[in-house]
C-alpha cells in the first residue's frame, strides 16, 4: 500500500536543511523527485488511535485509561492542553521500506542518503497532517476543537513517556513498531503524538518548533527566524 | 498419543483468549498477566481449565510475554504456569487427549539490523522462557504473534536447541497478507517448512471473515499442518472496557467456512472466550477432515521476497566472490563492507533474483566476516542470498543469522562432506545446491554426474531434506581443457530435469575458462543450458550479453507476460551494441565537459572520477592533482556552506564526487603507501541508531586526507575506548541524535578520560550544543562535518 498522500517537496527541502529556498540546482531537483516517487509508492503507512479522558491540573495531565490513571508532566504539555477534557493519542508509521531506501543510497551516496532521509520525514509528517484534517473535521461536526499534535520529547515532556504510548496502543502489535532501549522508534519514521480535544479554539503553545529549546538556531525549523 | 503422531491427521482445537477474561477478574492495565501465576494461580488455573472444559486440546500456558526484558524471575513464572496449566488438565479430567502448549509471545523488540536486538541474544531470551516450560513438563512450543519472520526464526532455533518437543508457529499477517516486517504468507511459509516446525498458521490481528482469504492462501502453499486462530472480530472501546463484535454463534459459523478450505488446528485469539471454543469446536467438529497434501514448489526467501524456483530460470549475481577479484580481496582485508554492498546492489539493479555471497579469503577470519556481510547485505537488499562457502563453521554462522531461507552453495557426494553439511539444512532449512563429484573425483560423463546425483537425493531424504529443495550442479568446466566439457555439462542439467524432475544451477562462465571472448562462449552457452532445463544461473548480471540472452530466452519461450521485462530492459536499445545492460543512466554525459574541479564542485560524481582518471592518464602526480585541484575545490563548497550560501545536498554531493575521485587514486596507488594526515574514530554513541550524521562527517574527513576508523552505530563506550587505545588515536568523533543518548556520549567520555586521556573528543549531532559538549567534558563541539574537518585539522596541525 502506497503512502497515499502527496510529499510536499517543500518540506523535504525543510528537512535538508535549505532555508528560505525553494528552487533548486535541476540535477538535485531530479534526485528529490526520484526520492519522493520511491518513498511514496514504497511506503505502508499504518496509525493506531485511541482517545482518553484527561485532566489538565497545574503542569500534570492525567489520562484516564478505565481504572488506570497515568500522569504526564510537562509545563509545555499543560499549556498546549489548557481546557482541553480528552485526548486522542496516536502512533503511525510509514513501514520499514523507507529506513531500507536510506540505507541503500547511504552505500553509494552521502547526498541520496539526505534526500530519502528528509523524504521519509516530510512522508510521515504529511501522512499524519492528513489524518490530522480529517479528525478535525470529525471532531468539528461534534462542536469540538483539535489543538496541535504533541509529542513525547517535544518541549518538557519527557522521551520516557514514549513507553505508556506503546503500552496504551499496543503499538508493536497494532503497527509493528518498536521501542529501542533509548526509547527510539524502529522503523525509524514513526511518530508517537497527543491531539488535545477541546471546546474552544485556541491554540496557545503551538507548534513543536516553538516549544524547542534550539528553536532559535535549528537548521529545520518550521518558522522564519 | 503424542500430538506429533495426531497433527494433520485428525481435527485438534486450540484455546481461546485470556486478556479480556483476566481484565475481567481485574486485571489492572499496566499490570502483566504472567504474575497472576505466582499471586493469583487459582485464577490462572481456572481460566486453563475453562478451555479443556471447553474441548481445547491445546491449552497455552499464561507466558506469552514472559521474557527477560519484562522479568528477572522468567524461569519461576513460567514453571509455575506449566504446572498451574497441568493441573487445571488434570481437573479437567483431559490428561489422556490435551497438551499444555509452552506459549511463547514477541519480545517486543526488533532484531538488527532493522532494530538493536542481535540475534543471537533474541535465540537466548527465547530459549530461557523454552527451558523452563520444557523442564516443567510443557508438551509442546506454540510460538504466536509474531510479526517479523525473523523473530519467528530466533524463537524456532531456540526451541529447537533446548528440547524436541513440537514446534507450532502462527504469525499475524494483515489483510493483504503481509507482515508488518513486509514478508508475505508464502516466503513465510517456505522459511518455517526449512526450520522443520511442526505446523504453522496464523492468529490475530482480525476476525475470523478477514482470515479466510489468508487460511486459503497458506493451504495453497503449505505442506504442513495449519493453524487458524482469529480474533473474535475487531476491538472497540465501551466504558474503558474493550469487546469484541463476533459473537460465538457467528464465530463458529465462519470457522465451519475456514474448516472447509482444509485447514487442521483451530482456536481463538483476543476476544475468545470458552463459549466462542466449545461452539466453535461442535460445529467443526462435523467437517470432513483433509490432511495436508505436500506442494512440489520450491521457494528461497528473504525477510520480503519470495523467489521461486521452477520452469523460469533464475539469475544468481556472482560478483560477491573474491576469486580473482584484486579490489574485492582488498576490500575484505579492510573489512571494507561499502564495497560488498556496492556490488550487491549494482548486480540487484541489473536483474539479478539472487546474490551469491562468498567471502572466503585464507587470511580472514571468514565465519564472522560471512556473518557480518549477510547481515549488512540483508538490511540493504530485499534479495535472498546464496551462501557460498566450504567453510562448515562459517556456512552455520551464515545460515544461521540469515533472514529467510536461503540457499546454501554447496554440498558434494563425498561422504564427509554430506556429514558436516546437511545437518545443518535439516536445522535451519534452505535451498542445497549439490555438486555431483565425489571422492572419486569430478565424473566426466553426464552418467557418473547423475549416478552421484542420485546418491546425494537419496542422502537428503535420510536427513530430511525434500529433494524439491535440492539444485544439482551441472559443473560446467572449460571447453579449452576437455572438448567433451559443455556437452557431459548440458546432458547433466537436461537428465536431472528428466531423470528426477528436479533443479539444476551452473557457475556458466568457467565453461570459456582460458578462451577469447568469453562473453560470447558464455551467453550462448547460457541460452543452450536453458534449452535443456537449467533452473539457475550463477552469472555477472551486470554483463550485456548474458542477460540479453537471459532475456530473449524467456521472451521467446513464452516466460515473460507481455514481454515486458525484455521491452523495459531494451526499449532504449541501439542496433549493434550489445553491451547495453545496465538501466541506470550514470549522468556523466551531463557533465561531460566539466573539469575535475568543476565536476566536485557541481557534485557530478561519474565526470569526478573520469576527469581524476584522465588526469592521472596524462601522467600528472596523484598528489599535485589532489592539492592543485581537488582540494581547492572541496574548500570552495566548504567555505560556502560555512557562509550559508551553498546548503547540505550541494556539499554532500561535492563531497559524493570527490569520494569518486579519491577511489580512482587510491585503485591507481593501490601497492604504494598512502599518505594521511593521521587517524580519526568515528563512532554513534550505544543506543543510538542514527548514523547518517556520522556518515557525512566521515565523508568529509576522508575527503580531507584523514584515515577514519568507522567503528558505525550503537558502539559501546569500551568499543571506543579500547579502538583509541590499540591505534594510539588522537581524536575521536562521537554522535548521538537524541536527549537520551547523550548520557552514553557522557559515559563514553568518562571512560576515555579515565583509559587513554590524552585523546580528543569531538562530538555532534541534533541535540547538541556548545554548552551541552562543555557539560558532558566533551572537548570541542561541532555543528556539522566542516566544523569536524576543522577541528581535526587544528588537533593534527598542533594548536589544539
Amino acid at each position: 500500500m502506497p503512502l497515499g498522500v502527496t510529499i510536499p517537496e517543500k518540506e523535504v527541502l525543510r528537512y535538508m536543511g535549505y532555508h528560505g529556498i525553494t528552487k533548486v540546482e535541476p540535477d538535485t531537483q531530479v534526485r528529490i523527485g526520484k526520492a519522493i516517487d520511491q518513498v511514496e509508492s514504497q511506503s505502508h503507512p499504518r496509525i493506531v488511535t485511541k482517545e482518553y479522558p484527561i485532566r489538565v491540573r497545574g503542569n500534570d495531565i492525567t489520562v484516564y485509561n478505565g481504572t488506570e490513571e497515568i500522569v504526564l508532566t510537562s509545563e509545555s504539555l499543560a499549556r498546549n492542553l489548557k481546557g482541553c477534557c480528552g485526548a486522542v493519542l496516536l502512533a503511525a508509521t510509514i513501514g520499514p521500506a523507507c529506513d531500507m531506501l536510506v540505507r541503500r543510497a547511504s552505500v553509494t551516496s552521502s547526498a541520496d542518503a539526505s534526500i530519502y532521509q528528509a523524504a521519509g520525514a516530510a512522508a510521515i509528517e504529511a501522512f499524519l497532517d492528513d489524518y490530522n484534517d480529517k479528525l478535525e473535521k470529525e471532531y468539528a461536526a461534534q462542536g469540538l476543537f483539535l489543538r496541535p499534535r504533541f509529542s513525547p520529547g517535544y518541549g518538557d515532556l519527557k522521551l520516557d513517556h514514549q513507553k505508556d504510548w506503546f503500552r496504551l496502543l499496543d503499538i508493536s502489535k497494532q503497527i509493528g513498531v518498536e521501542l529501542t532501549d533509548s526509547l527510539l522508534m524502529v522503523p525509524t519514521k514513526s511518530v508517537t503524538a497527543l491531539i488535545g480535544i477541546g471546546i474552544d479554539k485556541s491554540k496557545v503553545g503551538c507548534s513543536g518548533c516553538s516549544e524547542c529549546g534550539k528553536h532559535d538556531t535549528c537548521a529545520y525549523s518550521k518558522e522564519d527566524k | 498419543m503424542g500430538l506429533r503422531e495426531r497433527l494433520g491427521k485428525e481435527w485438534l482445537f486450540c484455546d481461546g483468549g485470556t486478556g479480556s477474561i483476566l481484565q475481567g477478574l481485574g486485571l489492572k492495565g499496566g499490570e502483566l498477566p504472567e504474575t497472576w501465576n505466582l499471586t493469583r494461580p487459582d485464577d490462572i488455573k481456572a481460566l486453563n481449565k475453562s478451555y479443556f472444559d471447553a474441548g481445547s486440546n491445546i491449552v497455552n500456558t499464561n507466558t506469552f510475554g514472559a521474557n527477560r526484558f519484562k522479568f528477572d524471575n522468567v524461569s519461576e513464572i513460567v514453571t509455575a504456569a506449566v504446572k498451574i496449566c497441568q493441573q487445571a488438565r488434570k481437573e479437567a479430567g483431559r490428561e489422556d487427549d490435551a497438551y499444555v502448549a509452552i506459549d511463547v509471545g514477541p519480545t517486543g523488540k526488533l532484531l538488527e539490523p532493522m532494530g538493536d536486538l542481535p540475534f543471537n541474544v533474541a535465540v537466548d531470551v527465547f530459549a530461557e522462557i523454552i527451558k523452563a516450560g520444557y523442564e516443567a513438563g510443557g508438551d509442546l512450543v506454540l510460538i504466536e504473534t509474531m510479526s517479523d519472520s525473523y523473530e519467528a526464526k530466533a524463537a524456532v532455533v531456540a526451541a529447537k536447541e533446548v528440547c524436541d518437543l513440537p514446534i507450532i508457529v502462527t504469525m499475524v499477517y494483515d489483510e493483504t497478507g503481509k507482515l508488518l516486517t513486509g514478508g508475505g504468507v508464502e516466503g513465510t511459509v517456505a522459511m518455517l517448512e526449512g526450520l522443520k516446525v511442526d505446523a504453522v498458521g496464523i492468529n490475530c490481528g482480525f476476525g475470523p471473515t478477514q482470515m479466510l482469504p489468508i487460511a486459503e492462501r497458506l493451504v495453497k502453499c503449505c505442506s504442513l499442518p495449519i493453524v487458524v486462530n482469529p480474533n473474535a472480530g475487531l476491538p472497540r472501546t465501551e466504558n474503558g472496557v474493550t469487546v469484541y463484535d463476533v459473537d460465538p454463534d457467528d464465530f463458529a459459523s465462519v470457522m465451519e467456512q475456514i474448516a472447509k478450505l482444509g485447514v487442521h488446528v483451530m482456536g481463538g485469539c483476543c476476544g475468545t472466550t470458552p463459549d466462542h471454543i466449545s461452539k466453535m469446536i461442535n460445529t467443526v467438529k462435523a467437517v470432513p477432515f483433509t490432511a495436508p497434501t505436500v506442494k512440489n514448489e520450491t521457494y528461497v526467501t528473504s525477510f520480503a521476497d519470495c523467489v521461486k524456483i521452477g520452469k523460469k530460470p533464475v539469475i544468481i549475481g556472482e560478483r560477491i566472490n573474491p576469486t580473482g577479484k584484486k579490489k574485492l580481496q582488498q576490500a575484505l582485508r579492510d573489512h571494507n563492507t561499502d564495497y560488498l554492498l556496492t556490488e550487491a546492489l549494482k548486480q540487484e539493479e541489473a536483474g539479478a533474483h539472487i546474490l551469491d555471497v562468498n567471502v572466503g579469503l585464507p587470511e580472514i577470519d571468514e565465519p564472522s566476516m560471512m556473518e557480518d556481510v549477510v547481515l549488512k547485505i540483508q538490511s540493504v537488499t530485499n534479495l535472498p542470498l546464496q551462501i557460498d562457502t566450504t567453510n562448515i563453521e562459517a556456512l552455520e554462522r551464515g545460515m544461521r543469522i540469515y533472514n529467510g531461507k536461503p540457499m546454501i552453495n554447496s554440498v558434494n557426494g563425498k561422504e564427509e562432506n554430506i556429514k558436516a553439511v546437511m545437518p545443518l539444512v535439516a536445522k535451519y532449512g534452505g535451498v542445497l545446491v549439490a555438486l555431483p563429484l565425489d571422492e572419486g573425483g569430478i565424473p566426466e560423463t553426464s552418467d557418473g554426474r547423475i549416478a552421484i546425483a542420485k546418491r546425494i537425493y537419496e542422502e537428503a531424504d535420510r536427513y530430511g531434506i525434500p529433494r524439491k529443495d535440492i539444485v544439482i550442479d551441472g559443473l560446467a568446466m572449460t571447453v579449452s581443457s576437455d572438448p567433451n566439457s559443455a556437452i557431459a555439462t548440458l546432458d547433466t542439467v537436461r537428465r536431472v530435469r528428466d531423470e528426477f524432475d528436479g533443479h539444476s544451477i551452473l557457475g556458466v562462465s568457467n565453461i570459456s575458462f582460458g578462451l577469447p571472448a568469453r562473453e560470447l562462449v558464455n551467453s550462448h552457452f547460457l541460452t543452450m543450458a536453458m534449452q535443456n532445463g537449467l533452473s539457475c544461473a550463477i552469472i555477472n548480471p551486470c554483463n550485456g550479453p548474458m542477460m540479453a540472452s537471459y532475456r530473449s530466452f524467456n521472451a521467446l519461450m513464452n516466460l515473460d507476460p507481455n514481454l515486458q521485462e525484455f521491452i523495459t530492459a531494451f526499449k532504449d536499445y541501439v542496433a549493434g551494441s550489445a553491451t547495453v545492460a545496465s538501466t541506470k543512466s550514470s549522468g556523466a554525459a551531463s557533465g561531460a565537459v566539466l573539469t575535475l574541479g568543476e565536476a566536485i564542485e557541481r557534485g557530478v560524481v561519474g565526470r569526478a572520477a573520469e576527469a581524476m582518471k584522465e588526469a592521472l592518464d596524462s601522467g600528472r602526480d596523484s598528489l599535485e592533482i589532489i592539492d592543485s585541484e581537488l582540494i581547492p575545490s572541496l574548500d570552495r563548497v566548504g567555505k560556502g556552506f560555512e557562509a550559508g550560501t551553498i546548503f547540505l545536498p550541494q556539499l554532500l554531493m561535492s563531497a559524493d564526487a570527490a569520494k569518486a575521485a579519491f577511489a580512482v587514486v587510491k585503485e591507481a596507488m593501490a601497492d604504494k603507501p598512502r599518505n594521511t594526515k593521521g587517524q580519526v574514530i568515528m563512532a554513534t554513541v550505544k543506543g543510538d541508531i542514527h548514523d547518517i550524521g556520522k556518515n557525512i562527517v566521515k565523508v568529509m574527513l576522508e575527503n580531507y586526507g584523514y584515515d577514519v576508523i568507522d567503528l558505525g552505530k550503537d558502539v559501546p563506550p569500551e568499543v571506543i575506548v579500547d579502538c583509541a587505545i590499540e591505534n594510539n588515536i588522537k581524536v575521536v568523533g562521537l554522535s548521538a541524535l537524541m536527549t537520551t543518548t547523550v548520557a552514553s556520549m557522557e559515559e563514553t567520555i568518562k571512560l576515555m578520560r579515565e583509559k587513554k586521556p590524552d585523546t580528543k573528543i569531538v562530538v555532534g549531532g541534533a541535540v547538541m550544543t556548545p554548552e551541552y559538549a562543555d557539560q558532558i567534558g566533551a572537548d570541542a563541539y561541532a555543528k556539522d562535518a566542516m566544523a569536524t574537518v576543522r577541528y581535526c585539522d587544528s588537533v593534527f596541525e598542533g594548536s589544539v
